[in-house]
């Protein structure tokens, strides 16, 4: 089997190096032989040997820890998830090639998480055209015009979001499906019907109905389509801590200060204020903790940065929530602190590291 | 017992092919080579020529004037060949010869089981006339120049055994039988010609019956203490030790000695009390192979100036490639030329695989044998041994801002940090986010999920800053008062 595989491969390589139009897609072949065959490449100095992980694996983690809450999504709003997922992938990854292409680069890894996170972050009525548009908006203007993987100061999910959300405001303001719930609920039927509810944010804004924490939990209200079912995400999240692949430092502050401010800001303002345990378990404040502000790329680098960027997030994401016409927080805040993150980094390096030491004329 | 450790590191554990804890002693070879540069100090010239008769012990180079100690013959018979030779990256005499297979050695004139009553200075020549006043990185002071400082200058000694490698010699191995009465005898040998300093034993904190063992054996030495210390790498190091065990600031850059301090290690001591009270010359190393690569891994008892392939022989499996390295994994040198004699600096033999297979679908792997710092792989949780292999075990990709360099450093720098400023040019920036504080023990290369070499990157750009007129001395002189300074100019490239 792995045999037969190989000499695909290699008869593929033989191929595509001798076409001169197909020499352009080399990236793409290169991808493919490096995903299912790793590096035959030996350290060439010391160190000679080195650490077991790659960003492949890193990668993969992310996606693994996503799971969860994927299939949630398929249960509470149908199979048409999977085709967003799809096209999600498709429409990203489309440009991802064709800057690889022009680029002359190795076409990166870091496509496979974005790719999935832009579909559970949407709204689950979303029309598919609108999937393809976002995708490829978020990884052109959130990645690549900053020189693609590793260079991007934004998220590149969010991005896409953001630009949906602004180009198509009634999909984001009351388009929120009732999920399925009991029996095998969504994996037998396509979409929901056509019965729309509020968001328990918007609900909160609106009439100061607070929904309970089982049913928060549980996913069962309406919301995007991967951050409703919150003990998966809480799985999933924990795991990425766990394995060291997202940083805790973020993940715990952020919700740690999310909590204490909506604490404070209940006493004093309970009507504009929603009590801190909702405020943590509505909308994508656990999704975003633990999966897009761990984005080691677009975060800080240092400890210190780590743990300022963290308490600013849950700041922002409750005042955002509370004071301004958005019932979501979390987009803004975090693509918000990522256009923070290199300040807060100089800043942190900057005290860290003083001046050299002058010598004084004797 | 309070366990001392650092900021950073990381701790090797559960490798396969470590060295178990047995020890031969190899046949004599029918020929040496043994080079005149060994250890710390200068290259020496000859003093035999090609026919003489030499005797195993016998001191075929020594030069008073220069940092350096003596250089022995390791065996009895003739010198057939002296040449330029070029060993570890430096053109060096190299003196070839031919045994004639009489293990015996000449042994150093006075020395006596009561050394006691030997003054200071019949005990520091006997140990510069052995040639273990050469060891380790600043050698042991004496008054005969073996050091940069002299013994009287000595504030701290430290002696360590920590084990931070992957793969390590065996403590127990090392202090195995009498050995353990025999190193506890060499540190009050030291005590005595290093008579203003504070002694420190550092010892690996999971071998608590040697620390117990050897606390009983210590308790009437004065001034010494006993430290237990976490065996992370790179601990071993003299920029971590002192600041661990210590508490003081280390002038990067520069050696321990320069600020009154003598690091030295556990096989040191040994040779100091068989210099001493035996009167044996170091002409035997012992060393531990190591790695997948032997078919048993053990400790061997060789003369100096045995060539590698005659040690190794018949010792490797033959049904992979393999790669092997001198004393660490992380930042030894390869052996690629088994032709070379070993030294008196060779400690560890480590072969290992030099694995190019590419292997199917390998991200995805459970990772029963992977080492990480992450905890990605099953290792970290069933032990069934980890193995070291020279495979890339990824592609080189952008930095994605991890963070694990800037964690595992422990000297406190930011590696990634650092690598986009060189990109980005060479000039004082680098200085001011402490380039030079960088010891080059190679861990933020080996950790890198991207696969980036940083470390090497870093020394390249150190090596630019220097020729570019860029020195660290500007950061370092004023917060210190270094000593032996002039001589150390003179033998700064040693490591």
């Amino acid at each position: 089997m792995l045999g037969i595989l190989r000499r695909i491969l290699d008869e593929a390589e033989k191929i595509i190096k001798k076409t001169p139009i197909l020499k352009n897609f080399f990236p793409v072949f290169e991808a493919t032989d490096d995903f299912f065959f790793a590096t035959k490449k030996t350290t060439r100095f010391a160190p000679h040997f080195l650490d077991g992980i790659d960003i492949k694996r890193f990668m993969s983690f992310v996606i693994i820890a996503l799971i969860p809450a994927t299939i949630a999504g398929v249960y509470f709003f149908g199979l048409r998830v999977l085709l967003v997922i799809a096209i999600s992938y498709a429409a990203g990854g489309l440009v991802e090639v064709a800057f690889s292409v022009g680029r002359k680069k190795p076409l990166y890894e870091g496509f496979l998480v974005t790719g999935l996170i832009f579909p559970l972050i949407l709204p689950p009525t979303i029309p598919l055209w609108m999937v393809a548009l976002g995708a490829s908006f978020g990884v052109f203007f959130g990645k690549e015009v900053f020189g693609g993987t590793g260079r991007n100061i934004f998220n590149p999910a969010l991005v896409g979001r953001v630009f949906l959300s602004l180009a198509f405001p009634e999909y984001f303001a009351t388009m929120w499906q009732k999920p399925f719930w009991g029996g095998l609920g969504g994996f037998v039927k396509f979409m929901p019907d056509s019965i729309t509810g509020a968001t328990p944010l918007i609900n909160f804004k609106s009439t100061q109905d607070v929904a309970t924490w089982p049913c928060l939990l549980m996913g069962n209200l309406p919301g995007s389509i991967g951050e409703t079912f919150r003990i998966g995400i809480i799985i999933g999240g924990v795991l990425l801590l766990l394995v060291k692949i997202a940083e805790w430092r973020i993940s715990l502050t952020y919700i740690a200060s999310a909590f204490i401010v909506s604490f404070i800001g209940h006493i004093f303002l309970p009507e504009s204020f929603a009590p801190p345990l909702f405020q943590i378990l509505s909308g994508g404040l656990l999704f975003g903790a633990f999966f897009m502000a761990t984005d080691p790329v677009s975060g800080p680098l240092t400890h210190q940065g780590r743990w300022i960027y963290g308490i600013l997030l849950g700041v922002l994401t409750i005042l955002i929530r509370t004071f301004t016409g958005f019932v979501e927080g979390v987009m803004f805040a975090i693509l918000l602190m990522n256009a923070c993150a290199p300040l807060i980094d100089t800043i942190i390096i900057n005290i860290k590291f003083k001046d050299i030491p002058q010598v004084e004329e004797a | 017992m309070n366990i001392l450790t650092f900021k950073g590191g990381y701790r090797f554990k559960g490798f396969t092919g470590r060295a178990a804890n047995k020890l031969i002693t190899l046949d004599l070879p029918s020929t040496v080579r043994i080079p005149l540069r060994q250890g710390f100090g200068s290259t020496l010239t000859p003093k035999v020529g090609v026919g003489d008769g030499v005797k195993a012990g016998q001191i075929i180079a020594q030069d008073d004037k220069l940092v350096s100690s003596p250089i022995h013959s390791s065996v009895n018979g003739t010198v057939t060949k002296i040449e330029k030779v070029n060993y570890f990256k430096r053109s060096i005499d190299m003196v070839t010869i031919e045994s004639d297979g009489d293990p015996g050695y000449e042994k150093l004139a006075g020395a006596t089981k009561e050394w006691e009553k030997l003054p200071n200075q019949e005990i520091e020549e006997l140990i510069y006339k052995s040639g273990a006043s050469s060891l380790n990185r600043e050698g042991i002071p004496t008054s005969f120049k073996s050091s940069i400082i002299n013994s009287e200058e000595v504030v701290d000694l430290i002696i360590h055994g920590i084990s931070s490698e992957a793969y390590n010699a065996s403590l127990k191995t090392l202090l195995e039988g009498k050995n353990l009465y025999n190193f506890v005898e060499g540190i009050k040998i030291l005590k005595k010609i290093m008579p203003k300093a504070r002694i420190h034993l550092a010892l690996n904190s999971r071998k608590k019956d040697i620390i117990e063992s050897v606390k009983k054996l210590t308790s009437n030495i004065e001034g010494l203490k006993i430290h237990a210390l976490y065996s992370k790498y790179p601990q071993g190091y003299d920029e971590v030790l002192i600041p661990t065990i210590l508490g003081k600031k280390f002038p990067y850059g520069y050696s321990a000695a320069n600020i009154g301090i003598v690091v030295l290690m556990l096989q040191t001591v040994l040779h100091v009390y068989d210099a001493v009270v035996r009167g044996k010359p170091l002409i035997e190393r012992i060393l531990a192979f190591c790695g997948q690569a032997f078919k048993e891994n053990l400790h061997v008892k060789v003369r100096v100036g045995s060539s590698l392939a005659d040690i190794l022989k018949d010792r490797l499996f033959t049904h992979f490639k393999h790669r092997v390295v001198l004393n660490s994994l992380l930042t030894g040198v390869e052996l690629a030329d088994l032709s070379l004699p070993i030294s008196r600096e060779f400690s560890q033999i480590i072969a290992i695989r030099d694995d190019d297979l590419r292997r199917f679908l390998n991200f995805m792997r459970p990772g029963f044998h992977s080492d990480s710092y992450s905890n990605t792989f099953i290792s970290q949780f069933v032990k069934v041994g980890k193995i070291a292999t020279t495979n890339l075990r990824g592609d080189q990709r952008p930095c994605i801002q991890c963070g694990y360099c800037s964690e595992v450093c422990p000297v406190d720098i930011m590696p990634t940090v650092l690598d986009r400023y060189i990109k980005l040019g060479i000039n004082e920036t680098l200085m001011r986010f402490g380039i030079f504080n960088c010891i080059e023990c190679n861990l933020c290369s080996y950790i890198c999920p991207s696969k980036i070499h940083l470390a090497n990157n870093l020394k390249d750009a150190k090596t630019k800053l220097i020729e570019a007129g860029c020195d660290n001395s500007l950061c370092i002189l004023p917060k210190f008062n270094l000593k032996g300074l002039d001589d150390y100019k003179g033998v700064k490239n040693l490591r």
